[in-house]
């Protein structure tokens, strides 16, 4: 499904990944850890095309190389990055938000566009699965949201959008212990065989409630490691250090 | 006041040559004409105003027609609106009774009508006009010597009107470079409550056509008296509109005011409050978003001549493409007045770099016991935000359409009834796709 192929990328003379390959197949749910400043959160810029990276390689979904789509296009795609920092957007209704986003990716699929009584009816549904108050519907996007209603928002847009591949920037920052359990959950429950997942996370606890198929640990703009889920404990216990003595600066 | 120029004393004497009014508001206007002339760039509330492009214009003016021809009530539902209150037409400064919807949607509402300073000191409510005040300037006082009758709308004492009362003023100049000067006088009696829109549109001007319009809004919110007014300025891209809104609030009185410009080739509205009475309120907002090449112009100014009075100005621009955006927020606070509250805000979204916003708060403080905060930004549009909104699937430019939707989204939230807020809000959605359509790419 994701094939990424000696991705690089680069900020000014900084590069930051410096030549990444991973395979992600359908219904796999893959964890990315790795130390401060070792790319992850630039990993996932770049796969949702974020402006401001010098980008060379091929990142292709289902055949089609991402990185020579505008981000819209991705997300028609079916790629869904859950922001590490969702963006505050007063003014602008939630509610009209989520409609708009999901009727233009509807659109670009060739699916009928839903009405606002149904979006209604939708939003309350998938709202109820992540314990949200449906109050957040009426609210501007993330304006005013506690950290963990931000996260919980974003998953909502996932759960809504139904994308292909989902892309989690440290989804798991910033939650007290009851946020974690509720937002971690309501991932799991969307995995299914059709939908791929890369969660990017400096810690093992979102991957105790979404089990990943594999762990990979990303050091100086590489993968150079990967393994079970074990790998992540271990990762705990013992630090980056030892897994990447070769390369640590 | 600077001197007059000859060429331009010329221009006033052309302008005033046909106009034959002997009332006392005439020949004042009149006199300060002869003293002043009109106003210049050099003058500070006239700083941001191209007054040259107007009074080029002005040279070649003639005074507007008054006949209705081929206005029909379709056409002003189209432009304007309706309402579903009372509703008083102008066209060209002149009634259209065919157009208006008077007697039988005035319940409650004697008072309104058009007519000249005489009916209105006929019926007892002491006339706008007292007979000592001077113009604020040229334009002002041109208003006063050539325009000629008044919308009245006049809310006895204690009465209580809900439907908005729509004055609509509609320009037709025809194959002419035709000036008007609408004059609406707007008194709310003690105890009273009401809501007044008043609309300022016109007909899409000919080849040669275009309108210039000179208004003169005077409004007199009286004792513990509450006034919501709204106007509205969507005029023909080539209308260049001069407007004046004068406000007297006497104690305890609340006035919420909001304007919006979409229109014309340069509007400059300005807006004049004077708190004379003890903890009146004054609660000013506002919307502008120049594009193309079009010119707004806002210069608010709200006098503290009574204590524990509270005014506010919340006035948001948008300007895109070579259009140009001010607001000059003037705040006087007199000697001698104690516990005043004065608030101004400006936020500005420029969306190109060929664009420009002025702000400029203008504080004149003369007392000590006051609450005074201002705070104005320009900025361009979030990236961040639209980042956000693309990542979701949503098309760049609509991503940024609903951004700079949101930007205005304050000041149309001021307005009601919903029909109002919902047709302003169409216009200034159409405005946001031209402006957005002309926003530049950040490389």
């Amino acid at each position: 499904m994701l094939s990424i192929r000696n991705l690089t990328a680069s900020v000014g003379d900084k590069q930051i990944l410096k030549g990444l390959d991973l395979e992600l197949p359908a219904g796999e749910v893959h964890a990315i850890m790795g130390p401060n400043g070792a790319g992850k959160s630039t990993l996932s810029n770049v796969l949702a095309g974020r402006d401001g990276y010098e980008v060379s390689g091929s990142a292709t979904l289902d055949g089609v190389d991402l990185l020579e789509l505008e981000p819209e296009q991705r997300a028609a795609k079916g790629l869904f990055l859950a922001f590490q920092y969702p963006v505050e957007i007063p003014g602008v209704g939630n509610m009209y938000f989520l409609r708009t986003a999901l009727n233009a990716v509807r659109r670009e699929r060739g699916e009928a566009e839903v009405s606002a009584v149904d979006f209604l009816k939708l939003a309350r549904e998938h709202m109820a699965r992540l314990e949200m108050d449906p109050a957040f519907l009426s609210r501007s996007v993330n304006e005013g949201f506690s950290g963990g209603e931000k996260k919980r928002n974003e998953i909502l847009q996932m759960s809504l959008l139904e994308p292909r591949l989902a892309v989690l920037d440290e989804t798991d920052s910033g939650l007290d212990i009851d946020a974690l359990r509720v937002v971690a959950t309501g991932v799991d429950g969307l995995r299914n065989p059709n939908r791929s997942m890369l969660i990017i996370t400096h810690y093992p606890r979102l991957l105790e409630y979404v089990k990943p198929d594999k762990v990979h640990v990303l050091t100086d703009g590489r993968i150079t490691r990967t393994g079970d889920h074990s790998l992540a404990h271990e990762l705990e216990e013992q630090g980056y250090t030892p897994a990447t003595a070769g390369t640590a600066s | 006041m600077s001197a007059v120029a000859t060429s331009d004393a010329d221009l006033v004497e052309r302008l005033i040559a046909g106009a034959t009014g002997t009332t006392p508001r005439a020949e004042r206007g009149r006199a300060w004409l002869a003293a002043n002339g009109l106003p210049t760039e050099r003058d500070e509330a006239w700083r941001y105003t191209p007054v040259r492009d107007i009074t080029a214009a002005l040279a070649t003016a003639v005074a507007a027609g008054t006949e209705a021809t081929g206005v029909t009530r379709d056409l002003v539902d189209e432009l304007a609106g309706d309402l579903g209150g009372p509703r008083l037409v102008l066209i060209n400064g002149a009634l259209a009774p065919e157009l208006s919807d008077l007697t039988d949607r005035g319940a409650g509402l004697a008072g309104l009508w058009v007519g000249g300073g005489d009916e209105l000191r006929a019926r007892g409510s002491g006339g706008p006009y007292t007979g000592t005040a001077e113009p604020a300037d040229g334009f002002q006082a041109l208003n006063w010597v050539a325009g000629v009758d008044a919308a009245v709308v006049l809310i006895e004492a204690g009465n209580a009107i809900d439907a908005p009362i729509h004055v609509v003023h509609l320009a037709t100049p025809g194959q002419m470079v035709a000036l008007s000067h609408p004059r609406t006088v707007i008194k709310v009696g003690a105890g009273g409550r009401a809501q007044v829109v008043e609309s300022f549109v016109g007909i899409d001007a000919t080849a040669d056509g275009r309108a210039i319009t000179n208004s003169s809004t005077r409004i007199v919110v009286d004792d513990d008296a509450e006034l919501t007014y709204q106007r509205v300025l969507n005029e023909p891209d080539t209308t260049l509109h001069i407007g004046r809104v004068g406000v007297v609030q006497r104690t305890r009185s609340q006035l919420h005011a909001t304007a919006v410009a979409t229109g014309g080739a340069v509007v400059r509205t300005a807006v004049h409050v004077n708190l004379t009475g003890e903890r009146a309120r004054a609660d000013l907002g506002g919307l502008y978003l120049p594009t193309g090449h079009q010119r707004h112009d806002n210069v608010i100014t709200v006098d503290h001549s009574a204590s524990y009075c509270e005014s506010n100005q919340n006035f948001t621009g948008i300007v895109g493409d070579h259009g140009r955006g001010s607001f000059s927020g003037h705040v006087i606070v007199r000697p001698g007045t104690v516990g005043t509250d004065a608030n101004q805000s400006n936020p500005n979204l420029v969306l190109a770099s060929t664009a420009q916003a002025d702000t400029r708060p203008w504080l004149e403080i003369f007392a000590d016991d006051v609450k005074c905060a201002h705070g104005a930004t320009v900025g361009r549009l979030d990236e961040e935000a639209a980042f956000y909104l693309r990542s979701r699937g949503i098309p760049a430019a609509q991503a940024r359409a609903m951004l700079v939707a949101a930007f205005a989204s304050t000041a149309l939230d001021r307005l009601s009834p919903d029909t109002l807020r919902e047709r302003v809000a169409s216009v200034v959605e159409v405005r946001t796709a031209d402006t957005t359509a002309n926003l530049e790419t950040p490389s």
